[in-house]
């Protein structure tokens, strides 16, 4: 009972979404609408609220036991910080809510990710080598992305740049066509099968 | 100088500082990083999301059918507690199902049968020279595809063609790989133009 | 102190390089790629009033390099007097992309509510995409500030997307396919791109297939719009830093195979 009914659900849901999507008529429309938002959406809204619960409830544990404790509590302050100032002062415009998001959230997570920049770099110098003729051609190719991409003028803009245009439209892209069909196959088998109740991982252990 | 340019400047400094190795003033800027942005994605959920088309609609437009999905999201939460965790099933078959019933039009129309399509070009060009180009492509996405048919040992004629698709895969890797390298330096060139004109104000 | 290691010099090497070069006042000359061109030529081509959804579909950690692509895309959008809607189908785009759309408004004193909204945030990005092809005033019922739809003079007759010109997902990831394989695929909404450089790859199959009309990308790509429109931004600003830094990535590539072959041949030796 509890696998067969969220089973039943999913299979209702997944086969009456799919219907839809090929009948026209206002009403048709109106559903389709109507389980997107009301359902589809609000759901999964509910379900981020549950990691945000879970997040607190980890950090709040690790506090007592004191792991990491100074590092846990600046997080549950950031967290409770954000909501206090969105009902304090709103989230529009000048508000403090976006003084912090533009202050301290967007520039620590770009600097994050630029980080990134300084890890490419040394992995290009120790990682990237020629051990065979495939990782040569995969280099090769790399190389020349980069350099046509480059603002060096002269013979890189009127030969170099070109030629990996051609290589990134056709063989480059042709790879990735390829990759995208296996998904879509893969995709569209996966869909079927948990509609049709043959795929039942979703459900997770336990009866 | 604006207290925001500051704080950004200093924090900016602090995750830089990973660079050389962990420390407890990086840890300290993560920590902080982690917990604004989750009070972020609760502000803007709630708000954006459950307030404007749940709650307002429920409790003050009087949509009394909308307790059906706000009943699905609350037994979420029943995840929290071993004694009503299968009761979190039922919202998540929804979440299931749904995605599962959007995804095989999408999937099949505009992914496999789109992709198929565009890949099959005319072989002569309208000047009427072979379309090496399209030829290209052509070889490409099947041996690419041979590659990744598991369900025959790659051996003789399949193996050769199988072959062929891994330089193909080279080639999108080695493009790809160009390309995140430029995506990467573009992130560290932002962050170095706020230090240098914004926080330090070296340049304009 | 800790005995700096190996990839302590390669970094400081490449911070070397990003800081001299961004103090440099040398800029290069930018060409404008087909790709760029085309979809400058696109928006240039639509009539005044014509409604355009920018879709911010990023995190905030991307926000150096899209930033310059959005400010460069809603700039020109503003100075022909387009109408802009801003939606975003990830949290941290929200605010950037308030916060962006702002900033290019004020330039050119377009009014909120008049020239300009910003819807907010949906989660979900499949389900807001397909809601949308039937309904936004039901999916978007309230904007980001919370004024109702239909209270905004310039949403007035805007049902779906039959109404707008053009869908522009502004991306640091794969949320521009999902535009393309449900809001283009179901409602034929015409979809455009402003990606990541990351991304391109990624989009190439849809591109050549004429599913996504035209795309925009990267740094360069920035620099290339705004060359096109002639402003200059921080796109412009970061190309000598960004072909220095690639010209280093090279060098790199080349002194640690030189190395590698080196120790290969003692090896044999």
């Amino acid at each position: 009972m509890r696998r067969r009914v969220p089973q039943l659900v999913c299979g209702l849901f997944g086969l009456l979404i799919f219907t839809l999507h090929f009948l026209t008529s206002d009403q048709a429309h109106r559903t389709y609408r109507l389980i997107l938002d009301d359902y589809y959406q609000i759901v999964f809204a509910f379900a981020l609220l549950v990691g945000v619960v879970s997040f607190i409830r980890v950090n709040l544990k690790a506090v007592e036991r004191g792991k990491d404790r100074p590092y846990r509590i600046v997080s549950l302050l950031g967290l409770l910080l954000m909501p206090v100032l969105a009902m304090g002062w709103g989230i529009g415009g000048d508000s403090p809510f976006l003084w912090v998001f533009d202050n301290v959230q967007v520039p620590m997570q770009a600097t994050v990710f630029a980080l990134l920049a300084f890890y490419v770099a040394s992995a290009s110098f120790r990682g990237f080598r020629a051990r065979s003729l495939p990782a040569t051609v995969l280099l090769l190719s790399a190389l020349l992305t980069l350099l046509s991409r480059s603002d060096l003028g002269g013979f890189m803009a009127e030969y170099i740049t070109p030629v990996a245009d051609w290589v990134r439209y056709n063989p480059s892209m042709s790879a990735r066509r390829a990759i995208l069909i296996g998904i879509g196959l893969g995709s569209l088998t996966t869909s079927l099968r948990v509609i049709l109740g043959i795929e039942r991982t979703w459900l997770g252990g336990g009866k | 100088m604006d207290i925001g340019i500051i704080i950004a400047g200093l924090l900016t400094l602090a995750i830089f500082s990973f660079l050389y190795r962990d420390n407890p003033v990086y840890k300290m800027a993560e920590s902080l990083l982690i917990g604004v942005s989750i009070g972020y994605f609760l502000v803007i959920t709630w708000d954006n999301t459950l307030r404007a088309n749940l709650f307002d609609p429920l409790f003050t437009g009087g949509e009394i059918d909308l307790l059906i999905p706000f009943g699905l999201g609350l037994l979420m939460f029943g995840r929290f507690s071993s004694k009503t965790s299968a009761l979190s099933r039922i919202p998540i078959a929804v979440l299931i199902g749904s995605g599962a019933g959007v995804a095989i039009p999408a999937m099949l129309g505009a992914r496999t049968l789109a992709q198929m399509s565009a890949t099959v070009q005319p072989l002569l060009t309208e000047s009427g020279w072979l379309n090496v180009s399209g030829l290209v492509v052509l070889v490409g996405v099947l041996c690419t595809l041979a590659y990744f048919y598991f369900s025959r040992e790659h051996q003789g004629t399949l193996g050769r063609v199988a072959k062929t698709g891994t330089w193909f895969l080279m080639i999108f890797f080695g493009t790809t790989f160009g390309y995140t390298v430029m995506s990467r330096m573009s992130t560290l060139i932002g962050r170095v133009e706020f230090l240098l004109s914004d926080f330090l104000k070296l340049t304009n | 102190m800790k005995q700096l290691q190996q990839r302590h010099y390669v970094f400081i090497g490449l911070a070397l390089v990003v800081i001299v070069t961004m103090l440099l006042p040398y800029r290069p000359e930018i060409v404008p790629s087909a790709e760029t061109r085309r979809m400058h030529e696109y928006i240039d081509s639509l009539p005044e009033g014509s409604v355009l959804l920018i879709s911010f579909d990023h995190e905030a950690s991307s926000l150096p390099e899209i930033k310059p692509l959005a400010l460069a895309l809603l700039r020109h959008a503003f100075s022909k007097r387009l109408k802009l809607i801003g939606i975003a189908l990830l949290p941290e785009g929200t605010g950037v992309g308030y916060g962006l759309m702002r900033e290019a408004a004020r330039e050119y004193d377009m009014s909120y509510g008049e020239d300009f909204v910003y819807l907010g945030f949906r989660p979900q990005y499949v389900a807001a995409i397909l809601s949308m092809g039937e309904s936004i005033p039901e999916t978007f019922p309230e904007d980001y500030l919370g004024q109702a739809y239909d209270q905004l003079p310039m949403l007035n007759g805007i049902e779906n997307y039959d109404d707008l010109a053009c869908v522009i997902s502004v991306a640091d990831g794969s949320l521009t396919t999902h535009w393309v394989e449900y809001g283009h695929a179901r409602y034929r909404v015409k979809v455009s791109a402003f990606v990541a450089a990351s991304m391109v790859t990624t989009y190439d199959p849809y591109l050549a297939s004429g599913q996504i009309y035209a795309m925009v990308s990267g740094l360069r790509g920035a620099a290339e719009y705004e060359k096109l429109i002639g402003i200059g931004g921080s796109g412009a600003r970061g190309m000598l830093a960004q072909t220095s830094m690639h010209l280093y990535v090279i060098l790199m590539i080349i002194i640690g195979n030189l190395i590698y072959f080196r120790q290969k041949q003692r090896g044999r030796g």
